[in-house]
């Protein structure tokens, strides 16, 4: 690993001035789990590192509009363990529960993961199924945007220079709605995903249509995305092994998948419809629950 | 790792054969390229940047003329590279041909790439894509260069 100078800033302003004054050569840090690997394989050498573990604020989880917002700094851990995020978000914590093993989950954080933009990282799956919308702070301000507009391309955000994460806003899902985050991942437990898919279905009164789907898949090309024809095709539909197997079909053209050791793109291409019909199966069996529990 | 491209030129089959052949000329169009210097009549060292996410590569080396042969419109180009911080490098073969196209000239590459060490790690995947997004940018700075 190269040598470089540390800071380890008391506010986030001082954190964004001390990020502009270095540029390029500066890096934020919070976790660590996926920089501080970087820099130990020397891909990225920066010359300066700012820490955000001393700002307060960062690491909270408060309920927001309804929904929750998730500081930056919170590690996955706690989110899989919140039991703010199991009552109201289950498929949140679920979600995050799935990620690495839990020396990992113990580290790394929310933000970190998201600038990170890995696009075979579990969370910002379920999150662009949710609609949830990412914070960022730099020096001209704070804006946000939903988290599907994040990612650029490989490894590659929407953060400008001199850009952090701060939170992660995570609506609660509407009435008559479940969800579900299906993790195919046939080697070991603490693996990136071979395909991963998140999927939020919310029911007409009839409890059997469809009434919208969102529909977000990762490990399927070299970012995150939202499958919105395959949501198209079911909108207002009743639900049949017909439905599933053509919204399956429809995934078929929208992923983009990198072959690697975790199989061939032609693989997780069949993958990507084989396991979008079984979270669509189940995020509809748990809106179908939720549906009964409040008639 | 094989893989074929290709993009057309908008100029006549000759006029692109004779920029191709000209490395420095041709040099001015690579995206990334930082330094080319001339070794022998057919073999050249130069530097390159990539930048593949966060990570910046700086590729130092050569790169031979292994085959011209304007009768068949074909050249065959080898070329190996690396970068000494990161750790590792590429090794590539490509054989270009030239075929008569709708508007232009169509420049057919065919490449034979290894790609070593860390970098083979984290960009592997990607490496593809990564070198379609090169040809595209080096086609539209040769049609530029070309047409001008």
């Amino acid at each position: 690993m190269n040598a470089f100078e540390y800071a380890a800033p008391r506010t986030l302003d001082e954190a964004l001035t001390v990020l502009r004054e270095h540029g390029e050569e500066a890096r934020v840090i919070a976790g660590g789990t996926a920089l501080v690997t970087m820099m130990r394989q020397r891909l990225v050498s920066p010359g300066y590192l700012i820490s955000l573990h001393d700002i307060p604020g960062l690491n909270r989880i408060e309920v927001a509009n309804s929904g929750l917002r998730i500081g930056a700094l919170v590690t996955h851990r706690e989110v899989e363990t919140s039991p703010i995020v199991r009552e109201r978000i289950p498929v949140l914590a679920e979600t995050f529960r799935r990620v690495a093993s839990v020396r990992i989950r113990n580290m790394a954080t929310v933000g970190g993961a998201l600038a990170h933009a890995d696009p075979n990282q579990d969370p910002p799956v379920t999150l662009i199924a949710l609609g949830a919308r990412v914070e960022i702070r730099g020096a001209v301000g704070r804006r946000e945007l939903p988290v599907e507009e994040f990612f650029r391309d490989y490894y590659e955000s929407s953060l400008a220079p001199g850009e952090v994460v701060t939170a992660v806003v995570a609506p609660q899902l509407p009435p008559a709605s479940g969800a579900a985050y299906v993790k195919f991942l046939p080697r070991t437990a603490d693996d990136y995903a071979t395909v991963a898919v998140a999927a939020v279905v919310s029911l007409e009164p009839d409890g059997e249509r469809c009434r919208q789907a969102r529909i977000a898949l990762g490990s399927v090309g070299v970012t995150p995305i939202r499958a919105r024809a395959a949501e198209a095709l079911l909108a207002g539909q009743r639900f049949s092994a017909e439905l599933l197997q053509a919204a399956g079909e429809s995934i078929k053209g929208a992923v983009d998948p990198l072959s690697d050791h975790r199989g061939s793109a032609a693989y997780k291409r069949e993958m990507a419809a084989v396991i979008v019909a079984r979270a669509l199966t189940q995020a509809r069996d748990a809106a179908r629950a939720t549906a009964r529990g409040t008639r | 790792m094989t893989f074929t491209q290709e993009c057309l030129i908008p100029v006549e089959r000759e006029r692109l054969w004779d920029f191709l052949m000209e490395v420095p000329k041709v040099a001015s169009c690579v995206p990334g390229l930082e330094t080319v210097e001339a070794v022998n009549a057919s073999a050249y060292k130069g530097s390159l940047r990539l930048q593949v996410g966060p990570i910046r590569l700086s590729l130092q080396g050569t790169m031979t003329i292994e085959e011209q042969d304007r009768s068949s419109w074909r050249a065959r180009i080898r070329a190996e590279a690396n970068d000494r911080r990161v750790g590792g490098g590429i090794r590539a073969r490509m054989s270009l041909t030239l075929v008569p196209g709708e508007g232009g000239t169509r420049l057919q590459i065919v490449t034979d790439l290894a790609i070593l060490g860390r970098i083979g790690e984290f960009g592997q995947p990607v490496i593809k894509k990564k070198a379609d997004a090169l040809l595209e940018e080096f086609a539209r700075n040769l049609g530029a260069a070309l047409v001008a």
